[in-house]
């Protein structure tokens, strides 16, 4: 006899009504409405910055900004999707590119020149990602560090890019403007990667990233997610990219193809907790702070400091503060020491 | 659909395999497998290990590229059909090396059966989840959705395979060993729980070392052996040939 949970099986409509204890739902969204909350008050605070804090402040702001961007454009093809990219250094660089040939070669204005930069980025992206997102694991970080490098040798040679010497733009004395422009795009990705975890595309990425094979069996289309989500990461780049260029007037290839970059943006996503919403921009805000602070009082050892800090986050904390935050509470010394014994350190 | 529908005779087929062949570099997987799988039915596929049964599975739901060969799936070739395309068609699988993600909870893995498989998966969220968790609870992991697949222990990891692939809402099943590693009670569990599934109109390929479950659930059989079919029929008589037996155990000595 065909039981009856069997025959329901195929008409889940008829079991919407069911299940979904209400009360989870009500503390999962209360809890849910309380970060939404804290958020909003965050930005709006951030927004208000420049208002109340000396200029300094708000230059270290937009470093923070535009690093956190970053993060978070790499949260979606490295934390997400699990390709750990270090060619976004490369997207990063045409952004800032197609401002700056934009206003200097062409004369034209500034958000025309981002969205040239945009265009430039995701393009490529989408060219690179067709051929690289096959190799899987450590190939595929070798094969994007590799184009990462020779990216400085390329531009270097095109002249509307101003060879080797780079690019000068035209000033403009608006700190206030680049900050909030820097924020608005944070903000921007955030909510993207926030609309990712909570989709069906995200959900694919995430299947990808768990077991590629087994999403594909399942029916995730992995080759136009994977390349979509890299995508969508060279686009936050980009962007962040043209501000940048616009904001420090002055590009050169070795400045803005910098793989250095790529690794900062790695350490910070990881560092916050990479496949989470807010991790990379916590990560972004904690380890620049620490390290603009260590630059200023002792100078002469910051960098070593900063070494060393990120060392022991990788050791006692791989998965990032968002994982310590939601599991440490009970036993934090337990949840350390657990992570170095699976991690086997 | 690229290729239009075949002869009407195939009516009564959800799956016909024709002269498939796979070769790895100078091994022969399959070899030449020709086979039908009738609207409906639950067709065993035995044979001893290295035989080419997951090959075969593999080629039928497009994780693997055979070398010669067709497969007709619904009246359509799906040869040169990405893996992704048929399990929108309706190819659901089971793998003998589980492939669950490990850092999603137990029902996330079943709501990306639910999500993406047949017809591109159900689009709304809570659908999909309740669809999810029906399946979950029809395989018995009801009580463990919110654990982390890595979490669970063999047989629960065998269980959401199951439950992962009928997630899918697929029209047909490719079952790889899914009762490797658990005792009698869980058999049972999943015979029965196969039973329920084909009660479904849900046609079914079985691949299985345990026969009490072949015995017990399949239609017809077919053996495969060195990559070739070398018996196909109702399963008793089947299981009853002198071959088969020779194929699991050896020939027999005989004096000389």
């Amino acid at each position: 006899m065909p039981g009856k949970e069997g025959l329901t099986l195929f008409f889940p409509e008829k079991m919407a009504e069911r299940v979904l204890t209400p009360v989870e739902t009500r503390a999962g969204s209360a809890k849910r409405t309380i970060v939404f909350v804290i958020v909003l008050i965050v930005v709006a605070a951030l927004a208000a910055l420049p208002w109340y804090g000396n200029s300094v402040l708000v230059q270290f702001g937009i470093s923070v900004l535009l690093l956190a961007t970053l993060a978070q454009g790499w949260n979606i093809i490295g934390g997400y999707t699990g390709y750990a990219s270090f060619g976004n250094s490369v997207f990063y660089g045409l952004g800032a590119y197609g401002v700056a040939i934009a206003m200097v070669q062409f004369k034209l204005p500034f958000w025309i020149g981002m969205i040239a930069g945009l265009v430039l980025a995701v393009v490529f992206a989408a060219a690179l990602g067709a051929a690289v997102l096959r190799l899987r694991g450590h190939y595929f970080a070798i094969a994007t560090l590799a184009l990462a490098f020779i990216m400085t040798a390329i531009v270097s040679n095109v002249e509307i890019a101003g060879s080797n010497i780079g690019l000068v733009l035209p000033l403009l004395k608006s700190d206030v403007l680049f900050y909030e422009l820097a924020l608005g795009l944070l903000v921007l990705a955030t909510m993207t990667v926030w609309w990712l975890a909570n989709s069906r595309f995200g959900l694919g990425l995430i299947s990808i990233r768990e077991n590629e094979e087994g999403a594909a069996v399942m029916g995730v289309n992995t080759t136009l997610y994977k390349t979509l989500a890299f995508m969508l990461s060279a686009a936050f780049t980009g962007l962040a990219g043209g501000i940048y260029a616009y904001y420090i007037t002055f590009i050169d290839p070795v400045g803005v193809f910098d793989v250095g970059l790529n690794v900062k943006m790695i350490i910070m996503a990881v560092f916050g907790g990479p496949g989470t919403v807010l991790g990379p921009v916590v990560g972004a805000l904690i380890l620049s702070t620490i390290s603009e602070v260590l630059a200023t009082k002792v100078t002469s050892i910051a960098s070593m400091f900063f070494g060393i800090v990120i060392v022991i986050a990788v050791v006692f904390m791989p998965r990032g503060i968002a994982d310590v935050l939601r599991r440490a509470g009970r036993s934090p010394l337990r949840y350390f020491v657990d992570n170095v014994r699976t991690h086997r350190l | 659909m690229a290729t239009p529908a075949r002869t009407p005779a195939a009516a009564g087929n959800i799956l016909e395999v024709r002269n498939l062949t796979k070769r790895f570099a100078g091994l022969v997987a399959v070899n030449d497998v020709t086979f039908d799988l009738r609207r409906g039915e639950i067709l065993g596929l035995i044979g001893p290990n290295g035989a080419g049964k997951t090959t075969l599975v593999g080629m039928i739901n497009g994780t693997i590229e055979p070398t010669s060969g067709d497969i007709v799936f619904d009246g359509h070739s799906v040869l040169g059909v990405p893996a992704y395309r048929r399990a929108h068609m309706g190819i659901g699988r089971t793998f003998q090396v589980m492939k669950p993600f490990p850092g999603l909870t137990v029902l996330e893995n079943a709501a990306v059966g639910a999500r993406f498989g047949a017809a591109g998966g159900i689009k709304d969220m809570r659908r999909a989840q309740d669809r999810a968790r029906e399946c979950l609870e029809f395989v018995g992991l009801g009580r463990r959705i919110d654990q982390r697949a890595d979490a669970l222990g063999g047989p629960d990891r065998k269980r959401l395979e199951l439950a992962k692939a009928l997630s899918m809402k697929p029209t047909l099943l490719l079952l790889d060993e899914v009762m490797a590693g658990l005792n009698h009670v869980e058999i049972e569990e999943v015979i029965e729980d196969i039973r329920k599934v084909r009660d479904q109109g849900i046609s079914i390929l079985v691949i299985e070392h345990v026969m009490k479950a072949i015995t017990s659930l399949s239609d017809r059989v077919f053996v495969l052996h060195h990559g070739e079919k070398i018996l196909e029929g109702p399963t008793e008589e089947v299981l009853r040939d002198p071959r088969v037996v020779e194929a699991y155990l050896g020939k027999k000595r005989t004096k000389s």
